[in-house]
């Protein structure tokens, strides 16, 4: 991490990111605030009780995240999640987007996340421009010890694994096998059979 | 089709579906009000989606709280516009609802277990709760009837295990083999001297006619398809549909039984939730099966001079005996299942093995009346949004360690889940609230609830079977489970078996139909789901209700045909 990283250019389809400017254009011109999260601000829409199901539309609440705390959150997605062997890094499949669209969203989860994920982020904003500062401040962080920025590292990291390993480059990566049609369920490969019975046998069972 | 009809049936899952299969095919007209929208498994079942293509990566939501792609339509713990209140003093009651046609049986958990000879006479056996008026010989030809229909598997040799049925040869399907966490747990109770036996699932997975086959892969709580599990939409309409005797109106949400001037039913209201209109339908007999809360609801705004407090409510029985099952979870790791070569565990979505309450004999000794089975979830699924979950309290990593730990931990958890036994109850009950309304004006259930001792000390062993299991199984637990049974025991409500409220029994005074349904105060109505329980056994009721109900609409065709309606 000494060079300094490409900046971020996020995932999201041409389509999606017209969609976001009308959805910020329409809620400004109503006189609603929508990049921060002011007292008395109109909540956000969830994607309703009836959403398609088979070809599900983008999330539809705005995005919160300014491009340098995008930026952050990208230099943070390849310290946890580096491009390893054919395994992509987490910003190859778009993870900082993701980042936010949950610290985005309208949900209570969501919702308690991101404080956690904004704050924990400022210091690495701080940081980030210098080499030097920035690997530094990203080697001490799983190593961190007090309980916020513990806190923070966990649930980010959470977030960067759940939305890197749903993907079918992080089920190759895994060693998911699975959602293909089949004409019968065979059951367990022989070596997986053969590894638990020897599991058993350790354990006296 | 022009009224008025043979049967009005209100409601389309479990119960309405069945009873609407048997009732068309019998020949009779039926007009089938369901309160929420129509609804295609074949168009709307996202089958192979993978959670990267959803908001938030499927995760759940208060607007999908089953995750996003659950079948779940307009509803879950609440339904817009529809609210339902908990009295003050009472413990937490939740009621899950859904919107569409099908109700819950689109995305329920398919686990089709039958009820017992002991779970039809349960205060003949210990003096507690109440008895059917019913057996289990009455219910096995039914039961037999129901698992060929829908398409149950767990085949397996005869046990002959205490109050655990086997059904007869060509009832059940074949399930497919153990996976390898299944493999792994089975002989951790198996030391314990505690049987492990096949799942019993409404999934098809062998040919049979009329019915695709399981493709072992998609949770089935999204819905099938393929129709290749057990779903109101794909098994029963259809062919009542193909009768050409069936009519079908959506987001009818009934409110109210009418009766003619003799006191007999003459069809029923409802407001229509789109529109608001309120409108009404004849018939010669109604079957309700709205399901436990909603049937209980309607009979309650069913007032009249005659019944003052409630369509068959004179002594005070409708919404009384309102039961659950006692539901408790603990998670653990298994250092044993770590590093297990990769393999397609996918499955049949549900369990293919489970265990069945063992302790019949023990009862005294336990010092809890009741029992439970367990059901147990692990193996290499298709990762979500809890991916991390995986790893170890104290991991820190990042790049290739992270990746490697990852690797290692996936599949190595086990889900223990206990199933019980609740005990009736006079502190479980369901009224109307005095000033709560929906949005179209109609009063909205209050609820009542209270778990028993017998059902918390219930929880409290389910606590330590796991975590001997667990130890023996060299798994350490995630996080501290909790150990009193009034703390750890699951919500009222929460597992979704909520049924009573209107049970069946052998005499009026203490009862609202009798053994077929049929309501003692108004010989042409019926309530037909699960509504009619008399006591909530550790099996989930579904497959019960679907009996049931078959039986129920039995005799109503014959009670028809013989012109007694």
């Amino acid at each position: 991490m000494s060079d300094d990283p490409k900046p971020y250019v996020p995932k999201i389809d041409r389509r999606t990111a017209i969609a976001w400017i009308g959805a910020v254009g329409a809620a400004t011109g109503a006189g609603v605030v929508v990049s921060g999260c002011a007292p008395g601000e109109k909540p956000a829409k969830g994607y309703g009780t009836d959403p398609n199901l088979v070809k599900p539309a983008k999330a539809p609440w705005p995005r919160l995240l300014s491009k340098t705390e995008l930026q952050a959150a990208a230099i943070l997605c390849d310290f946890i999640l580096p491009a390893s062997g054919t395994a992509p890094a987490a910003t190859a499949l778009g993870v900082p987007d993701f980042i936010d669209e949950w610290v985005s969203a309208p949900y209570p989860d969501q919702l308690k996340d991101r404080p956690i994920i904004r704050d924990g982020l400022k210091p690495l904003i701080e940081v980030m421009s210098d080499a030097g500062q920035r690997t530094a401040w990203l080697a001490a962080l799983p190593k961190a010890t007090d309980e916020a920025t513990k806190a923070f590292f966990r649930r980010f990291r959470y977030l960067v694994v759940g939305a890197y390993y749903t993907t079918q480059e992080g089920f190759r990566d895994i060693g998911y096998i699975g959602n293909e049609s089949r004409a019968a369920d065979p059951g367990p490969s022989a070596e997986a059979k053969a590894a638990v019975e020897q599991a058993l046998v350790k354990l006296g069972l | 089709m022009a009224e008025p009809y043979d049967v009005i049936i209100v409601g389309s899952g479990a119960g309405g579906g069945m009873s609407a299969y048997h009732l068309t095919k019998s020949g009779l007209k039926v007009l089938m009000l369901e309160a929420g929208r129509d609804y295609d498994p074949v168009a709307e079942t996202p089958m192979w989606n993978i959670n990267a293509e959803a908001p938030l990566r499927g995760a759940s939501t208060p607007d999908k709280p089953f995750g996003f792609y659950d079948a779940t339509v307009d509803g879950g713990w609440e339904v817009p516009n529809e609210p339902y209140t908990v009295a003050e003093g009472s413990e937490a009651f939740t009621w899950w609802r859904p919107r569409m046609l099908g109700g819950r049986t689109n995305h329920w958990g398919r686990i089709s277990l039958r009820f017992g000879e002991l779970d039809f006479k349960p205060r003949s056996r210990d003096g507690l709760g109440y008895d059917w008026p019913l057996t289990y010989a009455d219910l096995a030809p039914w039961y037999d009837r129901t698992e060929k229909l829908i398409g149950v598997s767990g085949a397996a040799p005869p046990r002959g295990l205490t109050n655990t049925p086997d059904s007869p040869p060509g009832c059940l399907m074949q399930n497919p083999p153990a996976r390898a966490f299944e493999t792994f747990y089975a002989r951790g109770f198996e030391a314990m001297g505690i049987p492990v036996v096949p799942m019993h699932a409404a999934v098809v997975t062998q040919p049979m006619e009329g019915r695709n086959q399981c493709v072992f892969s998609t949770p089935c709580g999204r819905g099938c398809a393929i129709g290749a599990n057990f779903q109101s939409t794909t098994v029963l309409i259809p062919p009542a549909r193909a009768t050409g005797n069936l009519t079908i109106t959506c987001n009818a949400l009934v409110y109210q039984v009418d009766l003619d001037g003799a006191g007999k039913a003459k069809g029923v209201t409802w407001v229509d939730r789109v529109t608001g209109q309120h409108r009404s339908a004849t018939a010669q007999s109604v079957v309700l099966a709205a399901g436990s809360g909603e049937t209980a609801r309607i009979l309650l705004n069913s007032k009249s001079p005659k019944f003052p407090d409630g369509l068959c409510n004179n002594h005070g029985m409708v919404g009384r005996y309102l039961m659950d099952s006692v539901g408790l979870n603990v998670t653990a790791q298994f250092p044993a299942l770590e590093g297990l070569p990769p393999t397609n565990d996918d499955g049949m979505s549900v369990e293919h093995l489970y265990v069945p309450w063992w302790g019949y004999d023990k009862h005294k000794a336990l010092g809890f009346p009741r029992g439970y089975h367990i059901e147990l979830g692990g193996g290499r699924g298709m990762p979500s949004m809890g991916a991390a979950r995986v790893l170890a309290d104290d991991d820190m990593s990042v790049g290739d360690d992270l990746r490697a730990n990852l690797r290692r931990r996936y599949g190595s958890l086990i889900s223990f889940n206990g199933r019980g036994e609740m005990i009736p109850n006079d502190d479980c009950y369901c009224e109307l609230d005095p000033k709560v309304k929906d949005k179209w004006g109609i009063p909205v259930l209050r609820f009542h609830w209270k778990w028993g001792e017998s059902e918390t000390r219930q929880a409290a062993h389910m606590t330590t079977t796991f975590l001997e299991v667990i130890d023996r199984l060299g798994g350490k637990p995630l996080g501290t489970p909790e150990r009193d049974g009034r703390k750890s025991i699951s919500k009222g409500g929460e597992m979704i078996h909520e049924v009573g409220t209107a049970r069946m029994g052998a005499s009026e005074t203490d009862s609202v139909v009798n053994e077929y349904g049929q309501s003692w105060a108004v010989p042409n109505l019926f309530v037909m789901d699960g509504a009619v329980l008399v006591s909530s056994p550790d099996k989930n009721p579904t497959l019960s209700i679907i009996a049931l109900a078959w039986r129920s609409a039995d005799n109503l065709a014959k009670l028809a045909k013989e012109g007694a309606l």
